[in-house]
C-alpha cells in the first residue's frame, strides 16, 4: 500500500495542474503536471503590464525588482488571488513613494508565434482592475 | 536479491544502516542527498533544514536509513513548493514524491523492492504526463514551433544553435530581435524575417519527434510489468534519455533525480549497471558545469 502513495500523489497533482491550465491559464510549465518543454507558453513569453491611476495621473509602470516575484507568480497563474497580491504590492510601493493611487489595472499577456513565419504577436490572457479603498 | 528487514520505526536502527554501505539502496540514498546539495532549493526556513539533513545523511549511516529524516526532507520540499507556488519547477515536485517514497519504503520489510517499484511508477507516470502535454495538450509542440523558437531565443541553447544549426552570431542576434514580443496590439508594417537555415529546421523537427518517441518509450517501459528483457530495455531507455536530453536541457537536477531513481531499480548483482548510472550522473554534472558547446565552437574556429 505504501508504495502507491507517492505515485497517487503525483497523479492527483498532475491532473489538478491540467485542470488549472485549462481553467485559470496556469502555464503548462509549472504546477507539477510535467508540461515543461512542451509549449512556448512559459514565463519567457508571458508578462504583466501595470497601469496605475490616481487623481492626476494614469501611467504605465515597469515591474520593480521588489515585485518581480509577485509579477512572475501572477503571470504564471493569473488567478484573482495572485493578481490582487500583485496589485496590493504596487499600491504599497506607490504609497511608500507618497504617490497617490486610486486604481491599479493589470493586463496579463502571452506571446503567440505564427506556425509558418514565427512572427510574434501578443494575446491578452485577462485584465484585472483593483480599486483602492 | 533485495534488502529485507522487519518493519522499522520512523527513527530507524543501526543494524539496518550497516547493510546499506555498498548496496544499490545505499548508493541511491547517498546520491539523492548529493543531488539536494548540488542544487540547493527553497527559502530560509526550508534550505538549512534540507542541506543539514542531506549532509547528515552522507556522513551518518544511521541517519541515512532513518525514515523520519527522509519524511522531514519531503515535507520541507513540499513547504518550499507551497511557499513559492506556482513557480517551482516540476522536478521539485518529483523530489518531494521521491523523498516521500524513500521514507515510506524504509518502513517496509523489503526496502529495495518497494523503492524500485515506486521508482518505476514515479518515472513512468511523470513521463506519461510529459507525453500527454507534448502530444495532446500543447498546440505548438508537434508542429515544431516549440523547438524552432526555443533554440533561437533561449540563451541556454544559443551555442548549440550556432554549433549544430549553422547560424552565425549576427544571425542569432537578428533572430532574437525578430522573435521579441511586441506590445499589445502593435504590429510592424514590415516584420523582420526569422533566419532559419534548413539544417536548423531539420534539427527542430527531428528533436520534436525524437524527444516525444523517447519519452513515450520510457513511459511505456517503466509501466510494463517487470521482466528481465523489459528491465534491460527500461534501463537503456532511461540512460539514453538522460544522456541525450541533459546535454541540452538546462535542468541537471531533473537528470540527476531520474538517474538516482534508475539506480534504485538495479538488482544487487548489477554492479556494472549501477556504475553506468553513476557515470551518467557525472556526465550530467559535466554537461551542466562545462560550456561544452562553446568550447567546441572555439575549437572549430
Amino acid at each position: 500500500m505504501q508504495r502507491f502513495i507517492p505515485p497517487v500523489l503525483l497523479c492527483a497533482v498532475a491532473i489538478v495542474q491540467i485542470a488549472l491550465a485549462h481553467t485559470v491559464a496556469l502555464t503548462p510549465w509549472k504546477g507539477g503536471g510535467f508540461g515543461m518543454f512542451s509549449t512556448l507558453d512559459h514565463s519567457g513569453y508571458r508578462g504583466v503590464d501595470v497601469i496605475v491611476e490616481g487623481p492626476d495621473r494614469s501611467e504605465q509602470l515597469a515591474i520593480p525588482e521588489s515585485l518581480e516575484v509577485a509579477a512572475a507568480r501572477a503571470a504564471a497563474c493569473p488567478t484573482n488571488g495572485l493578481l490582487r497580491r500583485l496589485a496590493e504590492g504596487v499600491v504599497a510601493r506607490e504609497r511608500r513613494y507618497e504617490r497617490a493611487v486610486t486604481r491599479v489595472r493589470l493586463t496579463m499577456w502571452r506571446a503567440e508565434f505564427d506556425p509558418a513565419t514565427l512572427h510574434v504577436s501578443e494575446r491578452t490572457l485577462r485584465t484585472f482592475v483593483y480599486d483602492v479603498h | 536479491m533485495s534488502t529485507t528487514f522487519t518493519s522499522t520505526p520512523w527513527f530507524g536502527d543501526a543494524r539496518r544502516s550497516l547493510a546499506f554501505d555498498d548496496s544499490s539502496l545505499g548508493i541511491t540514498l547517498r546520491l539523492t542527498a548529493i543531488t539536494l546539495l548540488l542544487r540547493p532549493m527553497g527559502p530560509w526556513f526550508v534550505l538549512p533544514m534540507v542541506l543539514a539533513a542531506a549532509a547528515l545523511v552522507l556522513i551518518s549511516p544511521r541517519v541515512l536509513s532513518m525514515p523520519a529524516v527522509w519524511l522531514g526532507i519531503s515535507l520541507a520540499i513540499a513547504l518550499r513548493i507551497a511557499d513559492d507556488w506556482p513557480l517551482a519547477d516540476n522536478h521539485i515536485y518529483l523530489f518531494a514524491y521521491w523523498t516521500l517514497a524513500i521514507a515510506l519504503s524504509l518502513r517496509t520489510p523489503d526496502v529495495s523492492s518497494t523503492l524500485a517499484h515506486t521508482s518505476r511508477w514515479l518515472i513512468g507516470l511523470a513521463f506519461v504526463f510529459a507525453v500527454c502535454w507534448k502530444a495532446f495538450l500543447s498546440p505548438d509542440f508537434l508542429d515544431g514551433r516549440f523547438f524552432r523558437v526555443t533554440v533561437l531565443t533561449d540563451p541556454r541553447f544559443g551555442e548549440a544553435a550556432m554549433l549544430i544549426g549553422g547560424l552565425s552570431p549576427q544571425q542569432l542576434d537578428a533572430d532574437r530581435g525578430a522573435l521579441t514580443p511586441l506590445p499589445e496590439g502593435a504590429e510592424l508594417i514590415d516584420p523582420p524575417t526569422v533566419i532559419e537555415p534548413p539544417r536548423l529546421r531539420v534539427i527542430a523537427t527531428l528533436s520534436t519527434w525524437a524527444i516525444l518517441c523517447l519519452e513515450a518509450c520510457v513511459a511505456i517501459l517503466m509501466l510494463l510489468p517487470p521482466g528481465t528483457s523489459i528491465s534491460a530495455l527500461r534501463h537503456a531507455a532511461l540512460l539514453t534519455f538522460c544522456g541525450v536530453t541533459y546535454a541540452f536541457a538546462p535542468v541537471a537536477g531533473f537528470g540527476w533525480l531520474l538517474l538516482v531513481m534508475g539506480i534504485a531499480q538495479t538488482g544487487a548483482q548489477q554492479t556494472w549497471l549501477r556504475r553506468l548510472y553513476v557515470g551518467a550522473f557525472l556526465v550530467v554534472l559535466f554537461y551542466s558545469e562545462v560550456p561544452w558547446a562553446n568550447l567546441l565552437l572555439h575549437v572549430r574556429g
